[in-house]
């Protein structure tokens, strides 16, 4: 239980680093630790392989996809025009420990007594490959399609979204955003490099 | 000896609060990003400990949860790939990523 209050500490904080922190790294390294947290977590619940997939593939692939976005953009802190809805913030925040309050009392409240250790163990193995791939192949196998189909359709789109028109490599590139102002500048021949 | 499956439950919902105050109070759409992968990362660990609990009733039971946990990580890859996509196209257009001033997909 004391081992358990420690994990809880520090994904909770954390996870307000992810919220309060200004600079955008800094919050996405906030995130990874609290990701590493969980995965702990998930071996105290008996699931070692998703706590190997959740450092591998959350805290490891989509984290450093987070990191390069956030470098590639260079994202500076935040800077503008006030928001159009004055005392959002607060409203957010009390909705945020309201929210909070009200989850943790109704899982507190249930007095369903806690499953027995050993049992537990002794169903779950450790949570390995072998008992998650009977699931997904057996129950779940219409599901396993389904991703597939997603992740196809994700690569597809993403490569669509990110890639340049063919035709602006030559000609002056489209829209007057300020991108495109940069890029208009950078092609003239004496331009700005 | 081991935590409750209570414990577990509250210390999800205080997460996934956290995730839903930052979405409502962070105006770079990165960190609104950021933020959503801590609500689905509070929803991953409910779905955990939950599994945990209905293990004594049998191994099925408490499998299944677990592989759904399998399933929301590969969405949530997908999801990453192109939520970054739409994010990098915008900055290209606009060189910002500020979210109150997209609104021009407003119905």
């Amino acid at each position: 239980m004391a081992g358990f209050a420690l994990l809880a500490a520090i994904m909770i904080v954390g996870a307000l680093g992810v919220v309060l922190l200004r600079q955008p790294v800094h919050a996405a390294l906030s995130l990874v630790g609290t990701l590493l947290t969980l995965a702990v977590v998930y071996i105290t619940l008996q699931a070692h392989f998703l706590a190997a997939i959740q450092v591998i593939v959350y805290a490891g692939a989509i984290m450093v996809l987070f990191l390069f976005v956030i470098m590639l953009l260079n994202v500076q802190r935040q800077v503008g025009p006030r928001r159009s809805l004055p005392g959002l913030r607060w409203a957010a925040y009390a909705a945020g420990v309201a929210l909070a309050a009200a989850v943790g009392v109704v899982a507190f409240w249930d007095g369903r007594p806690a499953p027995d250790a050993a049992v537990v163990a002794a169903n779950l193995q450790g949570g390995g490959a072998g008992l998650i791939a009977d699931v997904l192949f057996g129950d779940l196998l219409l599901a396993f399609h389904l991703v597939g189909v997603l992740l196809l359709t994700g690569v597809v789109g993403a490569v669509a979204l990110v890639q340049r028109r063919a035709d602006s490599a030559h000609g002056a590139p489209k829209g007057d955003g300020a991108a495109a102002r940069r890029e208009r500048a950078a092609l003239e021949p004496g331009g700005r490099p | 000896m081991s935590a409750p499956t209570e414990a577990y439950v509250a210390l999800s919902g205080v997460i996934f609060a956290i995730g839903a105050v930052g979405v409502l109070t962070r105006r770079s759409a990165i960190m609104v990003f950021l933020s959503v992968e801590l609500m689905l990362n509070a929803a991953n660990l409910a779905l955990v400990a939950y599994a945990r609990h209905w293990a004594g009733v049998g191994v099925l039971a408490g499998m299944t949860g677990q592989t759904v946990v399998f399933i929301v990580l590969a969405v949530a890859a997908a999801e990453v790939a192109v939520g970054l996509g739409i994010l990098v196209a915008i900055f290209r257009d606009r060189a910002s990523t500020d979210v109150d001033a997209l609104a021009e997909v407003r119905l």
